[in-house]
């Protein structure tokens, strides 16, 4: 073979490798979109888009820190907003090239942790309260139902120190954000003991759990119980008396991204009503999309654990971004919990 | 230079590029303060190595090692007696390794995964003991300590086999007839003839051993719950929700140091090197 064949030859192997299609990357937790959901968005703007999955907000800060993580999209949860912006690394969101705003729920239009929208676009939300197998008399309504000596054994709390100190801060009638050592110290003896009645501290693979059985009561995010309660109509979920964290995950730009507009038409795309009602029917999420909720099937649209009534979703508490002091002393709680 | 120094360089390449570098970072990591929100940020500081004195983490460190001690332990009395049948056998001993080598070919987390599966309270073993009868309520099998130690135990069982077994195989068989010619019963000879001679493959399988248990910190979260944390999951802690990398790497430092000089003291101590 003569070598000009040779490097032409070559030469039109790379060419037909590569994708010239601008590129999107897009970072978000798992079971968060419908499965045509990306490959629709490639279609319609002629792009690629790499997308990728975490299962927390520290996988995903742990490479966004770098500031050179390679994502343009991300979805931290509200009260991880403020430190990604303090750290520099959220991009201000263009408005004008922002349309479908109008289509978010009035409550998500000006929320407290970012009032006019600047950084992230509200995208689902959820809330952390009690599943429980009907079998459970009296069946557990507040949070100090889960310290109940019936259930030892029976019981898990989810395994992340906010949640557990959360709830057993609201069973002190305290603030989820509690930022007080003694109120912290106090929300620790609640947790250590509960301990010997907890029989793991176990996120989503719970929910394999509570459907066989092995699992009677857990402190569990309202779409993973609505999961659960999916393959097992005998589980029930509560939002506890005593009050319930709520949290809504936000579609950000980071301040790295180079495709900004692409990143902006993104967000623009996951705001459109039928795109987000998709999304909500396929992974059993609350949007925070009011006109997507419209399209939903009534019996989505009043499901009680995705969506809670309005005196209900009233008790709720948006977590606040703690101070960095408090945070340290929570990590020491939560080490000092598990290994008592 | 000579060639066979050349044929070094892959080796001294791949040890300065993926043990050297790393731990330079993760050296430096440790003198360093927490950012506010991850990452590490000046000055430089020694607080981190200070903090690892406080009894909470000391606790967390000697239930590891406690913890690492009683599954090599547990290893080695499973694993002397197999390598010897292996090492005896003639007609079937390339089967026997194999065996022994099996689990290796499906990935570790699936076969802890495998093990929640079997434990649980609705699972295999329960299941079978209530349907025969011999229990009533089903055993707490999952999420405590012995559930750790099981699967400690089952993961690193071949690190113990493999290398006792080698120097068994090697071992001249005429020995053990002349202890037994000598009048010396069969566990005498086992005892006193054939475990000094395997103590090399002893060391070596425990050293495999207590090293990755002493670190493990898949096994204590799938199998324990999360209810009582051992180092690795001490430092997979303030990596991710802590968010304390300095405090992190400082524990993991530690870790290796203090492994390090076991294994130095312990090579001191053994003349011969390890199998």
């Amino acid at each position: 073979m003569n070598r000009r064949i040779f490097l032409m030859g070559l030469s039109a192997l790379a060419g037909c490798s590569r994708d010239t299609r601008p590129r999107l990357n897009v970072y978000n937790w798992s079971s968060y979109i419908a499965p045509e959901t990306v490959p629709r968005f490639e279609a319609e703007f002629g792009v690629q888009v790499r997308y990728a999955t975490y299962e927390s907000n520290e996988e995903m800060l742990a490479k966004a820190l770098t500031g050179n993580s390679g994502w343009d999209v991300v979805f931290p949860t509200h009260n991880r907003l403020a430190p990604m912006r303090e750290n520099g690394l959220l991009a201000r969101l263009n408005h004008q090239w922002l349309t479908g705003l109008d289509n978010l729920d009035p409550r998500f239009r000006a929320p407290a942790w970012d009032p006019e929208l600047a950084w992230g676009v509200p995208y689902m939300w959820n809330a952390t309260g009690i599943v429980y197998h009907r079998s459970v008399q009296p069946p557990p309504g507040r949070w100090a139902d889960l310290w109940n000596p019936a259930l030892k054994g029976r019981l898990t709390m989810l395994d992340d120190p906010e949640d557990v100190l959360g709830a057993c801060l609201k069973k002190l009638g305290r603030s989820f954000s509690a930022t007080d050592a003694n109120e912290l110290r106090a929300a620790e003896r609640e947790a250590i003991a509960q301990k010997p009645l907890v029989r793991a501290y176990l996120n989503a693979e719970v929910r394999d759990q509570l459907v066989s059985g092995d699992v009677l009561a857990a402190q569990l995010w309202s779409t993973t119980a609505q999961q659960a309660i999916d393959a097992e109509p005998r589980l029930a979920f509560a939002y506890p008396a005593e009050g319930f964290p709520l949290y809504c995950d936000c579609a950000v730009i980071l301040r790295e991204s180079r495709r900004a507009r692409l990143a902006h038409e993104f967000l623009n795309y996951l705001l459109r009503p039928d795109v987000s009602a998709r999304i909500v029917q396929a992974t059993k999420t609350a949007t925070a999309n009011r006109a997507a909720w419209s399209l939903l099937p009534e019996a989505v649209r009043t499901n009680p654990v995705l969506y809670p009534p309005a005196d209900v979703y009233a008790r709720g508490e948006w977590p606040q971004t703690l101070p960095p002091g408090t945070q340290r002393l929570r990590d020491r709680i939560w080490t000092e919990i598990k290994s008592a | 230079m000579k060639l066979r120094r050349w044929f070094l360089l892959p080796a001294w390449l791949w040890m300065a590029l993926l043990f050297l570098a790393p731990f330079a970072i993760v050296l430096a990591y440790s003198l360093l303060t927490r950012g506010t929100y991850g990452g590490v940020g000046g000055p430089w500081t020694l607080e981190n190595y200070q903090r690892l004195l406080d009894p909470l983490y000391l606790t967390i460190l000697l239930r590891s090692f406690a913890m690492a001690a009683a599954a090599t332990a547990i290893c080695l009395a499973l694993a002397f007696p197999a390598a010897l049948f292996i090492a005896r056998s003639n007609r079937h001993r390339n089967l026997y390794l194999q065996l022994v080598m099996l689990p290796f070919w499906t990935s570790f987390l699936v076969r802890t995964y495998a093990w929640m599966f079997l434990l649980r309270d609705t699972g295999l073993i329960n299941t079978a003991l209530q349907w025969t009868g011999i229990i009533h309520g089903p055993l707490p099998l999952l999420y405590n300590n012995g559930a750790v130690l099981l699967g400690l135990v089952y993961g690193y069982l071949p690190f113990m086999v493999l290398p006792i077994y080698a120097t068994l195989e090697r071992m001249d068989p005429a020995l053990a007839e002349a202890a037994a010619d000598l009048g010396a019963r069969p566990m005498v000879t086992v005892l006193r003839i054939i475990a000094p001679l395997a103590m090399p493959g002893i060391l070596a399988g425990s050293v495999l051993v207590f090293i990755p248990c002493l670190g493990a910190y898949l096994t204590p979260d799938l199998l324990g719950g999360g209810r009582s944390a051992m180092v690795g999951n001490l430092v997979q802690n303030q990596f991710t929700t802590a968010r304390d990398w300095p405090f992190g790497s400082a524990v993991s430092i530690a870790l290796m140091a203090l492994v390090t000089a076991l294994l130095w003291a312990l090579l001191r101590k053994q003349k011969e090197p390890i199998a």
